[in-house]
């Protein structure tokens, strides 16, 4: 499998509080990746960086073979990366169909007409399962509803790399449920590849053949989501070190 | 199917509103002819000040910025560029004249944009007031100016113009990009939007039309003091039509200069000091309780009629 993001070496400061240090991992192409850790551990900071949000310290992010770091957010968008908030950021007055137009109009999608840019959202919304609220405004959407829709604008845009930002938290296991089913369809069906950041752990064991673990800024372990689960190094982060 | 008949009538308003404003200056006398012209006059400078206030959220109260430099463009050029270039140039100049100024003061939102733009306006006035203090002109005065018809059939020119480009904006591409940021800027740039080149078109855009009303309101006066047309009155005026109107598109402003438009005429002359308290109250009354407008209001009223 070819490698779609390489982290290198990745660093970021703020101040005196260093967020990130020397994180080195790879995310292949059409993969599911998890990024684990403690809050506070640098996984939010982790993706303003490939974002663009946030400018790197030190080290280089490179997708497919080629370096974003110094790019704005518009311009890593048109090339094929979107990332979800973990504190919603919907366009409240808008409705859903007029949020995901936004994603498709300015993403990598590259729609130069509304009515072209709603019909390719359309079999979005059903797959999201937003198409009985389409015309709302997004303000009058549930946690969860307005969780879709992050997700849903992320893969409007026609990204192939979607960056999740604890798209599960606050939602209830059976909401869980139907989350992981729907990451699962698009996943397939778009060929997307996920990075995934989650605290809900069932459901990150679940989704990703991949995992790395992040300890205070820095990358402690990485591998299969049976191995990271087995590992000394991410029970001690989780239940302290044993006695 | 549903949405026909509002349309109709919404067509029906603007060729009225065309008609009349149009037949204005062949049938009613001087007084009336004047009215129309200062509903035109609001008309252009509303519908520029929402390509950039109500299309991303960045509330100027310093429109009259422009408005003053292109009456001061055409008063300084008079009689030495023929008018056909003066007024022309006057938007030129206000359009680099935002995009000079764009960058650094687009990067303040909120209250903080408010109070920038005012500034701006009034820093300025003072500085144009400066210079002709400094060369000795305390007004100037303009002989061989065109009449009441030439002058009424430019502005009208120019209400039309600002109309296409805020209907244009609104519908277009570009309009998307700007509602997007004036949601969630962060949100925006995310998703794709150019925002800060977005910003400053906007600007850019908004800047040119209010010049060349300045340019064409100074020939109608005649005369230029520095204070009348630098009048921070002409900016909270803009405002309170567009709160008034509401929306994001050409509709709301129509609706919000015809009324403020009419009612300031009828008030002006029988109670002129009312006039103020009226509008103070009306305000006050439209930002707590219509937010959205009367654009808002039509809107909201159709939603809940039963569908034919």
């Amino acid at each position: 499998m070819s490698t779609i993001l390489e982290i290198r070496g990745l660093g970021k400061r703020f101040g005196g509080l260093t967020a990130l240090q020397d994180v080195s991992f790879s995310v292949p192409e059409r993969g599911i990746v998890g990024v684990m850790g403690a809050n506070g551990a640098g996984k939010t900071t982790l993706f303003s960086l490939i974002a663009g949000n946030a400018r790197p310290s030190s080290g280089d992010i490179v997708l497919r073979g080629r370096s974003i770091v110094g790019l704005r957010p518009d311009q890593i968008c048109r090339l094929g990366v979107a990332r979800t908030f973990q504190i919603v950021k919907p366009f409240p007055s808008l409705t859903v169909r007029e949020n995901l137009r936004t994603a498709a109009l300015f993403g990598s999608a590259g729609f130069r007409r509304a009515a072209d840019a709603d019909a390719a959202n359309e079999p979005l919304l059903g797959d999201i399962g937003l198409r009985a609220v389409a015309d709302q405004p997004a303000s009058t959407l549930t946690l969860s509803g307005q969780k879709r829709l992050e997700i849903a604008r992320a893969v409007a845009s026609g990204a192939t790399l979607v960056l999740l930002d604890e798209v599960m938290a606050g939602l209830i296991p059976t909401e869980v449920a139907r989350m992981l089913e729907t990451l699962r369809h698009l996943q397939a069906s778009r060929g997307l590849t996920l990075l995934v950041i989650e605290h809900v752990m069932r459901a990150l064991m679940d989704l990703c053949g991949h995992i790395v673990v992040l300890h205070h800024g820095q990358l402690i372990a990485e591998g299969t989501p049976q191995a990271i689960a087995n590992d000394p190094r991410t029970l001690g982060v989780y239940f302290g070190e044993a006695v | 199917m549903k949405d026909l008949a509002p349309n109709a009538w919404w067509a029906a308003l603007w060729l009225a509103t065309l008609a009349v404003l149009l037949a204005l200056p062949f049938v009613a006398n001087a007084y009336l002819v004047g009215v129309g012209l200062s509903l035109l006059m609001w008309l252009a400078l509303t519908q520029s000040w929402c390509v950039l206030s109500k299309m991303t959220g960045y509330v100027s109260l310093g429109h009259v910025v422009f408005y003053g430099l292109g009456a001061y463009l055409v008063v300084v050029t008079w009689q030495r560029i023929p008018l056909a270039l003066a007024v022309p140039l006057a938007g030129l100049a206000a359009a680099a004249f935002a995009a000079l100024v764009g960058l650094p003061v687009l990067r303040v939102r909120g209250p903080y944009f408010v109070i920038l733009t005012y500034g701006l306006a009034e820093l300025v006035k003072y500085s144009v007031m400066a210079g002709e203090a400094a060369s000795g002109t305390a007004s100037r005065i303009l002989f061989g100016t065109p009449d009441l018809t030439v002058v009424y059939f430019m502005m009208f020119g120019l209400a039309l113009a600002a109309v296409a480009l805020l209907t244009w904006v609104s519908r277009s591409r570009f309009g998307h990009g700007l509602r997007s940021l004036r949601e969630n800027e962060e949100a925006a740039e995310t998703l794709g939007v150019p925002v800060v080149r977005y910003k400053l078109l906007a600007f850019v855009l908004s800047a040119a039309i209010p010049a060349m009303v300045g340019a064409v309101m100074a020939l109608r006066s005649t005369y230029f003091v520095v204070g009348q047309v630098f009048d921070p009155m002409i900016s909270v005026t803009v405002i309170a039509m567009a709160i008034l109107g509401g929306g994001d598109n050409a509709r709301g402003p129509l609706l919000g200069v015809l009324f403020l438009g009419l009612l300031s005429e009828l008030l002006w002359a029988s109670a002129p000091l009312v006039y103020m308290i009226v509008l103070g109250v009306i305000l006050v009354v439209f930002v707590l309780l219509v937010p959205d407008g009367l654009l808002g209001l039509l809107e909201r009223r159709r939603a809940r009629a039963p569908l034919a």
